[in-house]
């Protein structure tokens, strides 16, 4: 099969939160489960936020700084150095229903608060401003592949620039006029820092979790199935982010020689390792 | 780096497509108009594409996808794209969009005719009312299979599109990438901007001293690109023995400002860092810049900020703000701009800054509102975005 082969990259560090796990550790210690419990947080702290800004800060934009935050801190990395590249599926489905409702009114004046808050990039903006990071960083959106694409990116940029880089995967329950047509009710953020693997990195084995392999090439794939506990399930099928939680797995259990495929786009697939 | 424009269309309020953008430019004749939007009683000027109402797009109908299907069938663009398919196939090639808007125009009227709270039949678009909507269409439309994909970093994200191609490019994942952008003219955007006291109910008059803010607009546009280091037979059988000079992306630069999600750093220090990067991955000295096309929206603070640090980092190049051509076209300003830079550097005509009249003080540019005949061989356009997200393009120009 054609494909091209991206060099391999190492992952130094992860963070996680949903309704059912607040961290990475805690989503390890639950993902083997024959049940999840709720910590009944309906969102998370992202306490980097500074106190005023966070109160106003939304769904999507908490998910992934605290992601981010979880991720940054458990690789040692200073966040101001990482470039970093955001992705959501949905987008701020909440903040469109207000906007759409309020433009549909007799009223069409809206919060400039709320307006700049609805730019999709703002998780990344809020990042940046939060931890002081005038590194470049991206926002993307690719629907159903968010996650491939958006991991194809930031690895191809990563070994492009020679960089670690910071990967945050988050969708938000979708708001209910959208909801048919969006589906996923779930909140759910997944980080990673990942650097392109060197031979001295290679040898730094305490560092790194895993050492992840990429290729990308014709065909078509499905997503795989993944043996997850209930909630876990739908939410992998149906929020767009959530389908890090492949990464998760792979990244826990490892897929020395035996790379899983996925979904890339219309014509194209990728082919994922992490040993 | 070397990654050749192959071909370029851009539709706005200037043009329908490049040569009346020509057109316009020559004639110093500015496409904005006043508000007319339905359901918008804002005072101010926009940049208006007409004809959007009449296109018919089916399961994809949304203002956003019919200016992107507008601006798709303007000059050789689909035969280069139908040509690139045959060569190296549909999977070899990609999509990456810019957008801010990607159709919240549909939202915002299928609202307006809720079922009983719910989405009336016609409005059940998933692949519309979602963020990836432009890439989603265009790869639907113009037949391409490859990675696609939407960047959504406000004002500068169809310039950033240029440095996610250059990438994928010169990794190898596709052999060519369609790079553009489009943003529509919606409620969202005017009543946004508008309780951000950032719109002027004049026309908008970049860098003047009497700029008042900034007037919106909405645009498509294309540009084919492959890395001509990878491929140079490709570029070759492409531009099928054409010999007028080529141009190039030779660097780009990406830098966020930290500071505030729509005010921009007062000190202008991450468009600084987005220049020199620019710079820096072109390999090239600030005095070999010709010509920076500014991002320049007419804001007090925008161009004031900005003029700075040019001024500062390329004293000796012509500058221009060309927005009072199409007003500020959003996530499809970065590649409406990048076009105008590349055309520039194909006829050695550098645009004025429309609208201008007395330069404010403290802006030691050299611009006026005059367009100027000069040779062009390095360009820089600039676009910033909320959230203090930046991107500077480097286009060089190939003699052959």
């Amino acid at each position: 099969m054609e494909k091209t082969d991206i060099p391999p990259l190492s992952i130094v560090g992860c963070g996680a939160w949903s309704p059912w796990f607040e961290n990475w550790d805690a989503f390890v210690a639950q993902v083997s489960a024959d049940e999840l419990e709720e910590h009944g947080l309906k969102a998370p702290a992202a306490s980097v936020i500074p106190g005023t800004e966070r109160r106003r800060a939304p769904l999507p934009v908490k998910l992934a700084i605290e992601a981010s935050m979880q991720a940054c801190a458990a690789a040692s990395m200073d966040p101001t150095q990482l470039p970093s590249v955001f992705v959501s599926g949905l987008g701020d489905t909440q903040l469109t229903d207000y906007m759409c409702r309020t433009l549909a009114s007799e009223n069409k004046a809206l919060s400039p608060t709320r307006f700049h808050n609805s730019v999709h990039n703002a998780a990344a903006g809020y990042w940046t401003i939060s931890v002081g990071c005038m590194r470049s960083s991206n926002s993307l959106a690719g629907y159903e592949v968010s996650m491939s694409m958006a991991l194809l990116e930031a690895a191809v940029q990563a070994n492009s620039e020679q960089s670690p880089i910071l990967i945050t995967f988050y969708d938000a329950p979708v708001a209910p006029v959208l909801q048919p047509l969006l589906h996923n009710r779930h909140a759910f953020a997944l980080a990673l820092v990942v650097a392109p693997a060197t031979a001295a990195d290679a040898a730094d084995d305490s560092k790194t979790l895993g050492t992840l392999r990429l290729s990308s090439g014709v065909g078509q794939s499905a997503w795989p199935e993944l043996g997850l506990p209930a909630p876990l399930k739908e939410c992998y099928e149906t929020n767009p982010a959530a389908r890090s939680l492949l990464l998760a797995e792979l990244l826990i259990h490892k897929n020395k020689d035996k790379p899983v495929t996925v979904p890339l786009s219309n014509g194209t697939s990728m082919a994922l390792e992490i040993s | 780096m070397d990654i050749r424009i192959i071909t370029y269309e851009s539709t706005s309020a200037a043009g329908i497509n490049v040569r009346q953008l020509r057109r316009a430019i020559d004639t110093q004749q500015s496409g904005l108009s006043r508000n007319d939007l339905p359901g918008s009683s804002i005072d101010t000027w926009i940049g208006k594409v007409r004809g959007l109402e009449e296109i018919d797009l089916g399961p994809w109908q949304s203002r956003n996808n019919a200016l992107a299907d507008l601006a798709y069938r303007q000059g050789e663009l689909e035969a280069i794209v139908e040509s690139l398919k045959t060569q190296v196939g549909s999977h070899r090639v990609g999509v990456v969009m810019g957008s801010s808007t990607s159709s919240i125009d549909r939202t915002e009227q299928a609202y307006t005719e809720l079922d009983d709270g719910s989405l009336a039949e016609k409005y059940r678009q998933a692949q519309v009312h979602n963020p990836d909507g432009p890439a989603l269409f265009v790869a639907e439309r113009a037949g391409i299979t490859g990675p696609a994909v939407t960047i959504n970093t406000a004002c500068s994200s169809s310039a950033k599109a240029f440095a996610t191609a250059a990438r994928w490019l010169t990794t190898g994942i596709v052999d060519a990438v369609l790079a553009g952008g489009v943003d529509t003219l919606c409620l969202s955007v005017l009543h946004g901007f508008h309780s951000l006291q950032l719109v002027s109910s004049n026309p908008c008059k970049p860098l003047d001293r009497n700029r008042d803010g900034i007037n919106l607009g909405e645009a498509a546009g294309y540009a084919v690109l492959v890395d001509a280091e990878r491929n140079p037979q490709l570029v070759d059988r492409l531009r099928d023995g054409c010999s007028a000079a080529s141009i190039s992306l030779r660097g780009y630069g990406e830098s966020s400002d930290a500071h505030h999600m729509s005010h921009p750093h007062p000190d202008g220090a991450g468009a600084r860092n987005a220049m020199l990067g620019a710079l820096t991955t072109a390999e090239l000295n600030a005095d070999k810049i010709g010509y920076v096309n500014l991002h320049g929206t007419s804001s007090r603070a925008n161009d004031l900020i900005e003029s700075k640090q040019v001024a500062d980092l390329f004293p000796k190049a012509r500058a221009s703000s060309t927005k009072a051509w199409m007003g500020h076209t959003l996530g499809a300003a970065g590649i409406t701009e990048a076009i105008i830079c590349i055309d520039a550097m194909h006829r050695d005509l550098v645009p004025g800054t429309l609208n201008l009249d007395e330069l404010d003080d403290g802006l030691e540019l050299n611009t006026s509102s005059e367009n100027t005949e000069m040779p062009l061989k390095y360009a820089l356009t600039n676009s910033f975005g909320f959230g203090g997200n930046n991107c500077s393009l480097l286009f060089e120009k190939h003699q052959l």
